[in-house]
């Protein structure tokens, strides 16, 4: 057990993070990731070194914020964001942003807007952006974990970096002003 | 460009393509200025996306998380609690009240549907009262192998009917 609770000490604020990227909810996220390391416990026989250790419980909380996430999507009705997605691609439309919205932020004024921007996407979108860009994961990765296609991970992936662009976009035009 | 193009540029982006499909993508790059300013944004948001977890912090002391989830393992690691051994009196009385009550029952239940006539006669006698006649009973008692008739006289609705008689006289 001692061995066990330094994993968790090394990982803690990594695995709260992932939890924390998909939810968006600090609450949720500590039960999240304290339940991510219950089951880690229970599943460690499991656990044959094929990846890191690191990497195995990381996958194990995503899938439960998951499971999360899909619960609360069918207690609520469709977002009008992931309506209009469904109906033509809006991302389709959107111009290119040509500035990058982000050069020469500070790393804390950053995080604040990726925050912002993160939480008014989807969160089919969301935990796309999140699987690749923070987990790395490849395309076929990610539609085993979602259990969509690969086209719909690439259509989801695009729209999300595409929406996010227009959301820093605009938050850089708010300061200015 | 189209959709298809541009999901094409973001798999190029993302190291997803074959090494020729990428080689093709990077000629189309070279002439095509739209399609170079579309990689661009799609790059700058992967950028600002890079690291940015790293700051994110859980919000509890290392002791109290690790004493939530130790607690959490070591409730659920608990073995089910064995329900106590049942003293020998409490499980003769779990046996023996309902069999009691389902005793009293049946018994209630004979007493109740048992005929017995009116004045306590055994069922083998019985009393008739002749509808057409009030004053007439009849005692039979099938045991004993008696009847019994008494006739009273004048009979009540013949008293009557000479009282009806006196007042239309």
């Amino acid at each position: 057990m001692a061995a066990f609770e330094e994993l968790v000490a090394r990982h803690r604020d990594k695995i709260y993070a992932r939890a924390y990227s998909m939810m968006r909810n600090e609450e949720e996220a500590v039960d999240l990731s304290q339940e991510a390391w219950v089951k880690g416990w229970q599943r460690l026989r499991q656990f044959q070194g094929e990846s890191s250790f690191g990497t195995w419980i990381t996958r194990i909380v995503i899938n439960l914020c998951l499971d999360q996430l899909r619960k609360q999507k069918r207690q609520r009705t469709e977002s009008i964001e992931a309506m209009s997605e469904e109906s033509g691609g809006v991302e389709r439309q959107m111009p290119v942003v040509t500035v990058n919205p982000t050069a020469g932020l500070e790393r804390g004024e950053l995080r604040q807007r990726i925050d912002r921007a993160l939480g008014q996407l989807s969160y089919e979108h969301r935990t796309v952006l999140v699987l690749h860009e923070f987990e790395e994961m490849e395309y076929k990765e990610i539609a085993r974990t979602m259990g969509c296609s690969i086209g719909t991970v690439m259509s989801r992936l695009f729209y999300a970096r595409r929406k996010l662009a227009v959301l820093l976009a605009d938050l850089k035009k708010q300061d200015s002003v | 460009m189209d959709y298809d193009a541009q999901l094409r540029l973001q798999a190029f982006l993302d190291g997803e393509l074959a090494e020729a499909e990428a080689s093709e993508v990077t000629d189309w790059l070279a002439r095509d200025r739209e399609a170079a300013a579309l990689l661009e944004e799609l790059r700058h948001t992967c950028e600002a996306l890079r690291g940015i977890e790293a700051g994110i912090r859980l919000p509890e002391s290392r002791e109290f998380f690790w004493s939530k989830v130790e607690r959490e393992i070591q409730r659920l690691e608990a073995p089910a609690p064995k329900p106590a051994p049942v003293p020998l009196f409490a499980l003769l009385r779990r046996c023996l009240v309902p069999a009691t009550a389902v005793a009293l029952l049946i018994i209630a239940g004979v007493v109740l549907t048992r005929p017995t006539g009116p004045s306590g006669l055994t069922p083998a006698a019985e009393i008739e009262t002749a509808l057409a006649d009030s004053g007439a009973f009849t005692y039979r008692d099938y045991s004993a192998g008696t009847t019994l008739v008494w006739l009273s006289y004048p009979a009540d609705n013949e008293v009557a009917e000479d009282d009806e008689t006196d007042i239309v006289e």
